[in-house]
């Protein structure tokens, strides 16, 4: 609880901040506070380079392959009640129920995860699911474009949604010894486990980006917007050439 | 239907119910394999044939480097309509542009296209597609689904999905937008030159500048992110 009320106490403020400082001619109609956006996105950038990338890339360099291939199997079962739980209120009952059995098969003969049997010998396909997607599914749109501080691009939807994630993780509410250095641990190896994976297509995009605040701001649009379609091609709203 | 065979038939029917259910389940997954052949779209045809066509110039051991680069740079432009990508990405910018700044735009904007193909060529390592499905999002206006089959995978990453938007451009077909798991890179582009714009001034000879400088770091193998 304490941990929610935390969590839940910096956002507000953070939002607020926002809310109060829209400065800057703003190019883009979703993204009214642009200015401080780019602000924090410059701070995330530095944080990226002087601590992530390398935390990342040392990472890479000392652990085995199947280590990280390990830990990142772990990181996704334990997310996949939360899934469960948001493919149910999205009324999936396909996707809830391969869901289910990925954990079920995970969980026992995946060595509580850490291996990923339900992929490999039982053909059943991952799928990413979070509160933000569900309330995009209820029909709440994306904007106003928000970046966080060390968590990066979002939207007050998703903030709503990461705060209604943790709400539903079955690990927020049992109670066991220095949690919240076990959750504050999990979420760094989240971030940096999506770091690691990432390093080529991050300095890729670094490189030929003509305004990289902008190309992530477009490329974190267009994929939860993908996320929210399930993938699905041909949805979507598109511009005529 | 002879007689003796129309009796035979209706002996069948009324005493091997099963042997009946059995042979219209055959037929009808016989028909369905012959919908399912017949269901290539001309847009998935084009794609595919296309894709199998890149894959050749890129697995083609016998062209140098610089012979494979020209010969996928040539195939690129006839499988796309790159002025018309040009003039999409230049996005409102381009009402009321002087046709100088818009000609030296699409010049730039074409170099710095190739140059960032040239920099992911040196990173194909075997990867193929598979059309997977299509749909007519618009009267002529097709979006054809593939999925990714990456040898070097890792084991539990999920195959990438990437669509390709096909135009029939009055009987002739071309590719306008590419999408990666959902990202479509024209209006990712659009809308990365469309805050470029708004930060210096709408001046469109700055982008040009600023992407031919970039195109030369991509060719160098250099370059990092623009403004922010």
């Amino acid at each position: 609880m304490r941990v929610l009320r935390v969590l839940t106490g910096a956002l507000c403020l953070f939002l607020c901040a926002c809310a109060s400082a829209p400065g800057g001619a703003a190019a883009d109609p979703g993204d009214p506070y642009e200015a401080t956006n780019r602000q924090i996105f410059a701070f995330d950038q530095w944080l990226d380079r002087t601590f992530l990338a390398r935390t990342a890339r040392t990472y890479n360099a000392i652990v085995p392959e199947f280590g990280r291939e390990g830990i990142h199997n772990l990181l996704a079962n334990l997310d996949l009640p939360v899934t469960f739980a948001n493919d149910v209120l999205q009324g999936e009952p396909s996707r809830a129920a391969q869901t289910l059995a990925r954990f079920t098969v995970n969980a026992t003969l995946g060595l509580g995860g850490l291996m990923d049997p339900a992929t490999h010998q039982f053909d059943i396909p991952d799928h990413s699911e979070d509160f933000g997607q569900t309330l995009g599914v209820w029909g709440l749109g994306g904007d106003p474009y928000l970046v966080l501080p060390v968590l990066g691009p979002s939207s007050p939807r998703d903030v709503a949604g990461k705060l209604g994630d943790v709400a539903a993780d079955p690990l927020t509410w049992i109670a066991y010894k220095q949690k919240i250095w076990w959750l504050g641990g999990r979420q760094y190896l989240k971030i940096l486990d999506a770091r690691a994976r990432n390093m080529e297509a991050v300095s890729d995009l670094e490189r030929s980006s003509v305004d990289i605040y902008a190309a992530t701001r477009s490329l974190y649009r267009q994929y939860r917007a993908s996320e929210i379609r399930n993938g699905r091609a041909g949805g979507e709203d598109l511009p005529e050439f | 239907m002879d007689d003796m065979a129309l009796m035979k038939f209706s002996r069948l029917r009324a005493r091997k119910p099963a042997r009946r259910i059995a042979a219209a389940c055959a037929l009808a997954f016989l028909a369905a394999l012959g919908l399912r052949a017949q269901a290539a779209t001309p847009a998935e045809a084009f794609v595919s044939e296309n894709i199998q066509r890149g894959f050749q110039i890129l697995n083609n051991r016998q062209l140098t480097p610089d012979q494979r680069t020209t010969q996928f740079n040539g195939f690129l432009e006839h499988l796309t309509d790159i002025d018309r990508v040009a003039r999409f990405t230049l996005g409102a910018a381009r009402r009321g542009a002087s046709p100088e700044d818009i000609s030296a735009f699409n010049a730039a904007f074409k170099d710095y296209a190739e140059a960032i193909y040239q920099s992911r060529l040196s990173q194909y390592s075997g990867q193929t597609l598979r059309v997977t499905g299509s749909n007519e999002h618009a009267p002529g206006d097709f979006i054809v689904s593939t999925t990714m089959v990456d040898p070097n995978a890792k084991s539990n990453q999920q195959p990438l999905q990437i669509d390709f938007r096909v135009l029939n451009d009055n009987g002739h077909m071309v590719v306008i937008d590419v999408a990666i798991a959902g990202v479509w890179l024209a209006i990712e582009e659009r809308d990365q030159f469309s805050a470029f714009l708004s930060q210096h001034g709408a001046s469109i000879p700055a982008l040009v500048a600023h992407l031919k400088q970039l195109t030369q770091q991509l060719k160098h193998g250099g370059g990092r992110g623009g403004s922010h």
